[in-house]
């Protein structure tokens, strides 16, 4: 069921209506339900990997709980002696459930790509079945997995109620496209009771309509603009594929912050608050900023489970002394940092998919931010000789331009079919950009019309808009509550009107699927 | 405002949208369902089986005969049909049609309209599809025919997408005389709107492929037949309605092009045409030498109007109509075994030696003693390239015998060439006609009707070229060896003379609305051809375009003035085909200046 089908209008309808029709302690049950049936309408027979995640990582939880409080019980001094025991058998607890549930989605999502290399590079067959992916697979066992890991750490003691652990594992808004969830922070709020509050529903419903208006109007209407380009690269100038990576840029931002809205504000309608995930990246002043604010809960996610683990690590710590005594100076204290630092951007870019341009990706931006460290002991030196303002507006202004350029090659990487397509239209960009075919009806040719250009146009002009004035600590929906019934009115009927307008009608409600889905 | 009441407040902006949408949908009614700003044409695009229903309701005492089938249905003009059975017929069709669309059509008609004849069209897809489309709003029938619950019929149309209503709207400021590909349907046949088709210029092979390219690499998707049954159920279920209600039914199975043929096994084929034998009795043009000729067909499965009339023709027994041979044949269950032996042995591909035939057409203008270099000739001159002409073989024929081999596959003789004046001076009486009695040759001259017998510019005292006057005309006409024919009769104007703007040409004047143009054009050549057949004593049926300027709608007024061939200035030489009377439309002339009689052979010879 995609957020963008009526079907999902009237289940959400109907959900919210019983939500608080029924008795509050078992509205729960009642999430728990819709989830599942959320799931098995979109997902069909691989809710099976579902339930697998769901349970190992429930087991896990509750051996790990049982391990901590039997050596809690311990009389101190035995404890003492006993915890190195039981930290291996957490440890192998640990392991098992990380070994099954990413050798689950390594096999679902990589292993076709692994064979393939494997295949190719030795002349083996290896069999690469093509297996159906099930909905939202990385962010369902990267959220379970934190669970575990948090058990095993003794963050909070693990949930003892199947059906409650389960419906934080399935929750349907966040299911398929995150935010990746805590469960210390989302866990209580879903299994808690909620009254009614017509804020949050009012809240809900505009922080939805603000996604749909990303998503359908503008994020699907550049889409058929980016899907023309793309599904066949060649030939066009390098103005134009410029022009798509643009456009696949805006789409992306669109349909993935569009979509976290609309998860955010389902979560609010039924009065649970969610992660934020996007911070208004547009305004990042860097690449370590940018992915601050982009996809912060897998941000998040990679620091708290792959760069403190690594970086706190024995070897990581013999890799510091080291550099510490041989490079000296700052390179030697930041260098094992550093190094933690370029692991987890290598990983976040193939968290996004199995190829080589992912694997790239995770290079390019480990090793710029990597680079950027390293090298931020020679900025310093360099800024106190060049005498600019640097905290003035232009220079900030320069700084957001250039984490845009970054991100925008970057953009290459993630949307080509392949590698050496994305390095060959990279080149194509800046070796024969021919500005001229952007204006002689070739974008026209794709299957959109001026008008649908001035559409995304005016459409990023407002999100840019109304993003700059929540930069500048603006709240949008606070100041509409402060306007007449007319206004309030026009604020609700205008934007029906273009998002049912430019977005619903016209494409015979065939509900486009969620770019992040496939991740 | 409080949270509470800005979300009832939301709800009922919600709430209203599928309201509106409903109130836009009941008043534009794009799928012409509620009877609301008609506009069938449009709407018949949208949805012909919805909106053709709501037509014939309002308008089935106009017709009684009706012609059912898919796409390929529209290929059989009404005309011919009503001429032939003495009746009136609508055609019904829809593209897609399959047979069980095909039989709820008939049994609504016959329910509902009075009906002497049904002429039931059957492709050879027909084999394949049966009973699809049901839930598209573009494909379903409408609830009298299919006997869909009203209630979700009107209400579909009533929630249908606002982009259809605005189509509409948009679309009726630009509806133009000639169909657009919103309006595809002719109201009043029910047929496909084939002006602009019917005027295209057809003739040369290569010229077609580069117009036509699907046929130069034909692309065959193998399909297989699994609905054989079924559709003959339905086609039993139509003979036995028309027989209940005693009306006179005509299966035809329309022509395919050879290629498409491909698409099915002959196993499938067999089976088909023997089982619709079985059913009933019909008339099979599906495989013939017609359908190696790609310019008888305009895309895959379409043949063209011109074929349609060869084959009403055949059924109906006109032998003025020119029919290959081998196209159409009487099937009935005793025959049927030998006549698919015909499907599905298929041998041979395109030979067109025997149906085509290349005429070049020249131009001349004035003549006199000394040639100017352009094109005024001197005497001398043009009675050297006639002596040459006559010389290498040449016979200058008249439109008389072109439109006879065209039309009835009359043959020409060897070597055919058709020599043409425009604008009518008096040198071509004084000069070129005897010249031409000489060499016993035909002409045809096209007079600008406003300087006939003229020497000055519409007596304006500025002296012109002297033109000869309808004795003159009528003198030569009477000699069988001339020909006068429309130059227009004044849209050949001077820029330098004339005030502005002034109509150089035959075509709309910058700025011009296309009412305006079309009435101008019109009462222009109806005033020329009225003139000349007062002055001459014979009817025009030709015109030449001053300039050599022609647009697509000039060409179909022309042909609705009943024109047969209409002639420009574009350097080619024409290939006449039999059976295609639009191969006679913007026929291309060679401009002949002063040159030897060799030259100009190799000018025509190419």
């Amino acid at each position: 069921m995609s957020f963008t089908s009526l079907t999902f209008l009237v289940f959400l309808g109907v959900l919210v209506v019983l939500y608080y029709l029924v008795p509050r302690k078992f509205q729960w049950v009642l999430l728990l339900l819709a989830s599942y049936a959320f799931y098995l309408w979109g997902g069909g027979k691989t809710v099976v990997y579902l339930l697998i995640t769901t349970c190992t990582t429930y087991l896990a939880g509750r051996l790990l709980g049982a391990l901590n409080s039997r050596l809690k019980a311990l009389p101190a001094e035995e404890r003492k002696a006993r915890k190195p025991a039981f930290d291996r058998k957490k440890k192998q607890v640990v392991l098992a459930a990380c070994l099954l549930n990413f050798g689950l989605l390594y096999i679902l999502k990589y292993w076709s790509f692994t064979a393939e290399v494997i295949n190719n590079a030795s002349g083996l067959h290896l069999p690469a079945p093509d297996l159906l992916m099930p909905l939202g697979v990385s962010f369902f066992t990267f959220q379970s997995i934190s669970y575990v890991i948090d058990c095993y750490r003794g963050k909070y003691a693990p949930q003892e109620n199947l059906g409650r652990y389960a419906l934080f594992v399935s929750f349907f808004p966040q299911i398929i496209q995150g935010p990746i969830a805590r469960y210390d922070q989302l866990g209580p709020q879903l299994l808690g009771e909620h009254k009614l509050s017509w804020d949050q529903l009012k809240y809900g419903i505009q922080l939805c309509m603000w996604g749909y208006f990303k998503k359908l109007v503008i994020a699907e209407r550049i889409g058929v603009m980016v899907n023309a380009v793309f599904s066949d690269v060649w030939g066009y100038s390098g103005s134009i594929m410029a022009a798509a990576v643009l456009g696949y840029s805006i789409q992306l931002y669109c349909d993935f912050s569009g979509g976290i809205d609309i998860t955010r504000g389902v979560g609010q309608m039924l009065g649970i608050e969610m992660a934020e995930n996007f911070r208004r990246p547009l305004f990042a002043l860097s690449l370590t900023e940018y992915w601050r604010r982009w996809h912060i809960t897998l941000g998040a996610w990679m620091r708290d489970y792959v760069f403190y683990p690594i970086a706190l690590s024995k070897g990581f710590r013999k890799l510091g002394s080291f550099a510490r005594k041989h490079f000296g100076g700052v390179m030697g204290k930041i260098f094992a940092t550093s190094m933690a630092t370029f692991v987890v951007y290598f990983v976040i870019g193939i968290w996004h998919g199995a190829n080589f341009r992912y694997i790239a990706y995770g290079f390019y931006n480990g090793g710029l931010i990597t680079a950027g460290l390293l090298l931020e002991p020679t900025f310093v030196k360099l800024r106190e000789r060049i005498p600019i303002r640097w905290d003035g507006k232009a220079w900030h202004f320069f700084q957001m331009a250039r984490t845009s350029l970054i991100v925008f090659v970057g953009r290459y990487m993630t949307r080509a079919p392949r590698l050496l397509t994305a390095l060959a239209m990279i080149r194509a960009t800046v070796t024969d950009f021919q500005l001229q075919s952007l204006t002689d009806g070739t974008l026209l040719s794709f299957g959109l019309t001026a008008f649908d250009y001035w559409v995304v146009a005016l459409g990023m002009v407002v999100v840019t808009a109304v993003e700059w004035y929540q930069e500048k600590g603006g709240h949008v929906r606070k100041w509409m509550e402060g306007r007449s019934a007319v206004v309030q009115w026009a604020m609700v009927m205008i934007p029906l009107l273009v998002i049912v307008l430019l977005g619903a009608v016209g494409q015979g409600y065939v509900a486009a699927e969620f770019i992040y889905a496939q991740f | 405002m409080q949270s509470k009441k800005w979300v009832f407040m939301f709800l009922g902006c919600l709430l209203s949208l599928p309201l509106l949408l409903m109130a836009v949908n009941y008043v534009v009614d794009p799928f012409g369902v509620f009877g609301h700003m008609t506009w069938y044409s449009f709407s018949e695009t949208l949805n012909p089986r919805v909106a053709k229903t709501t037509y014939l309701k309002e308008h089935w005492q106009e017709y009684d005969s009706y012609l059912v089938g898919c796409s390929s249905t529209s290929s059989y003009p009404v005309e011919a049909l009503n001429e032939y059975l003495d009746a009136s017929f609508y055609n019904t069709i829809s593209y897609g049609v399959d047979m069980k669309d095909a039989e709820e059509t008939v049994r609504w008609l016959l329910d509902n309209c009075t009906v002497r004849n049904i002429v039931l069209n059957i492709y050879v897809d027909n084999g394949v599809t049966y009973d699809t489309g049901q839930d598209q709003l573009t494909l379903k029938l409408h609830e009298e025919v299919s006997g869909e619950n009203p209630l979700t019929f009107y209400g579909g149309y009533l929630l249908a997408d606002p982009n259809y209503a605005w189509d509409k709207l948009k679309d009726k400021a630009a509806d133009t005389e000639l169909s657009q590909p919103f309006d595809v349907f002719d109201e009043e046949t029910g047929a496909y709107d084939k002006r602009a088709r019917d005027v295209e210029n057809i003739g040369d092979l290569d010229r077609y492929y580069e117009a036509y390219p699907v046929f130069t690499d034909y692309p065959v998707y193998p399909a297989r037949m699994g609905e054989i049954e079924t559709t003959m159920e339905s086609v039993a279920a139509i003979r036995d309605m028309c027989e209940a209600a005693g009306v006179d039914l005509y299966v035809v199975c329309a022509p395919v092009y050879g290629e498409y043929l491909n698409t099915f096994t002959d196993e499938d084929l067999a089976a088909f045409y023997t089982a619709l034998a079985e059913v009933t009795d019909y008339w099979d043009f599906t495989y013939s030498s017609v359908s190696w000729e790609p310019r008888y067909f305009y895309d895959s499965t379409h043949f063209r109007n011109a074929v349609g009339d060869m084959a009403l023709a055949r059924m109906f027994g006109d032998d003025s109509v020119y029919i290959p041979e081998d196209f159409g044949a009487y099937v009935t269950a005793e025959n049927a075994a030998d006549h698919v032996k015909t499907l599905t042995n298929r041998t041979g591909g395109l030979d067109d030696s025997g149906y085509t035939c290349e005429v070049p057409v020249l131009m001349y203008h004035h003549i006199a003693e000394e040639g100017d270099g352009g094109v005024t000739i001197s005497a001398a001159c043009f009675e050297e390239q006639m002596a040459a002409l006559s010389e290498a073989g040449y016979t200058a024929v008249g439109l008389e015998d072109l439109y006879a081999y065209v039309e009835e596959g009359t043959p020409l003789p060897e070597k055919p060439i058709l020599i043409t004046f425009d604008d009518g001076y008096e040198s071509n009486y004084t000069i070129a006609w005897p010249v031409l009695e000489k060499y016993d040759m035909q002409a045809v001259i096209f007079t600008i009707g406003v300087s006939v017998g003229k020497d000055t510019y519409k007596d304006t005292g500025t002296a012109i070229t002297p033109h000869f006057s309808y004795e003159e005309a009528r003198e030569m006409a009477e000699s069988g060896v001339i020909s006068i024919q429309s130059h227009t009769y004044d849209m050949h104007q001077s820029a330098q003379l004339d005030e502005s703007p002034a109509r150089t040409s035959a075509v709309p004047l910058k700025g011009e609305s296309e009412e305006d143009y079309m009435a101008a054009f019109l009462s222009d050549m109806e005033r020329s051809m009225s003139e000349i057949l007062e002055g001459v004593g014979e009817p025009v049926t030709a015109m030449a375009y001053p300039n050599g300027d022609y647009t697509t709608l000039s060409q179909a007024l022309c042909r609705e003035l009943g024109l047969k061939a209409t002639f420009t200035t574009e350097a080619r030489t024409n290939v006449l085909v039999k059976g295609l009377p639009q191969c006679l439309y913007g026929m291309g002339r060679y401009n002949v200046e002063e040159i030897s009689g060799e030259a100009l052979l190799d000018l025509i010879e190419g």
